[in-house]
């Protein structure tokens, strides 16, 4: 790889992949304190105290409400949008007891024995997949 | 002196520690996963590498969202397999190679390699997933390992070209490390998979096995794949392959391939796996 000269157009390339949301360090910024309270769930103590209470744990953190609102719903696509990292965000499900792969088939338009069957044939393809300008 | 002999390609999915540690890796879903680390068990045995150079990268487990090294060097003496949530792997304590590991990170310091050094690290499945693939269930790993965590989280990431240049100074900075040790760099990660979003799921069998094809050839291509076309093409997490590239770098220019083996899929994810040795 060459060296990016154009920072803008490297970020603009990263908000043209269909159905992905790019960790930037806009979304970082974003999600520090939403990333911050899903680490805190690797914790048993801390475990504790969010399964007794959700709702009361997400209040002693600094996230807005909206943050709060999508954690709660478990609304994972929304949680990106918000600056969550998937990394972070699967010490919810975790906490949950979801799999990883059903916690991502939450964020697609399929069941997850639909997505497991997927997966078992190969896979999302590529094609169309690619860049939503392009179409490819 | 200290040489490196060889280098290892490897996915770390979560899911086959998990095949190890409950005993599945033999059932009809692991079974065709695991047949394609045979070769490489036997050939480790044989090989008693000293060192392992082992590349990963840290997922939201030693490291949280405050401090994040693109590069960081595990230079301590001993690494606990770390509680990802639900209690540790059941596998060995880790042993480091602080004196090797210290002596890379000075060089690579000097190298102009801006690196993090790291003395107390819990080590998540990046890295004690390949050791299970490659050595079994030991009651303690047959080797030293030296962690070195990559940023492939947060972007941007390093680039490709930086992480080859990273293992070719590596290769240097081993070279010249007094003392006979057979040093193996072992990249991991990959390869295309996507964990979040309407279009997770995305694998490509077809681009996966193009990198493979370039990471053999007697040239260094690969260092010049943007990030964007890891993420188009391979998925949002797909991009941990330019952990391949440090190993790669720090092979030289010409390679052998010993081993391959590619298999989809294993949970969300394609499984790669390679076995290059340098060509004086």
């Amino acid at each position: 790889m060459t060296k990016v000269a154009d920072i803008q157009a490297y970020l603009d390339e990263l908000e043209d992949i269909p159905g992905t949301r790019v960790y930037t360090a806009q979304r970082a910024r974003l999600g520090y304190h939403l990333n911050q309270f899903a680490m805190s769930l690797m914790k048993p103590e801390n475990r504790e105290r969010w399964m007794a209470d959700e709702r009361a744990y997400l209040d002693q953190w600094p996230l807005s409400e909206d943050q709060k609102l999508a954690v709660l719903a478990r609304d994972y696509n929304r949680l990106l949008d918000l600056g969550g990292n998937i990394y972070f965000m699967s010490k919810i499900f975790s906490t949950d007891g979801i799999p990883f792969a059903e916690a991502c088939s939450t964020m697609t338009d399929m069941t997850f024995p639909e997505y497991r069957e997927m997966m078992l044939k190969g896979g999302r393809s590529p094609i169309g997949n690619r860049s939503i300008k392009g179409g490819y | 002196m200290a040489r490196i002999t060889a280098g290892v390609g490897s996915s770390h999915v979560p899911l086959m520690g998990v095949a190890v540690d409950q005993g599945k890796t033999g059932d009809d879903y692991f079974g065709p996963i695991f047949k394609g680390y045979e070769w490489t068990r036997a050939w480790e045995r044989e090989q008693k590498p000293d060192v392992i150079v082992l590349v990963y990268n840290d997922h939201a487990s030693a490291f949280d969202a405050n401090i994040i090294p693109t590069f960081a060097i595990g230079c301590g003496d001993r690494y606990k397999p770390a509680d990802e949530g639900w209690g540790p792997r059941p596998v060995p304590d880790v042993e480091g190679h602080a004196d090797l590991a210290w002596h890379i990170a000075q060089c690579l310091i000097l190298d102009e390699f801006d690196m993090t050094i790291i003395n107390e690290l819990d080590v998540d499945h990046g890295l004690t997933v390949p050791l299970s693939m490659m050595f079994g269930t030991p009651a303690k790993w047959p080797c030293r390992v030296i962690p070195l965590a990559v940023n492939v989280v947060t972007y941007p990431v390093p680039s490709g070209n930086r992480c080859w240049a990273l293992g070719e100074a590596i290769a240097r900075a081993v070279a010249s490390f007094p003392g006979d040790l057979n040093v193996q760099v072992w990249g991991t990660g990959g390869m295309s998979h996507q964990l979040q979003g309407p279009r997770a799921g995305l694998l490509n069998r077809e681009w996966d096995n193009r990198f493979m094809d370039m990471l053999e050839a007697d040239n260094d291509l690969a260092r010049h794949i943007p990030h964007i076309e890891y993420l188009r093409e391979t998925g949002s997490e797909g991009i941990e392959m330019v952990m391949w590239l440090i190993m790669r770098g720090a092979l030289g220019q010409k390679v052998k391939r010993l081993h391959r083996h590619y298999h989809i899929p294993c949970s969300n994810t394609a499984i790669g796996h390679i076995v290059l040795g340098p060509v004086e």
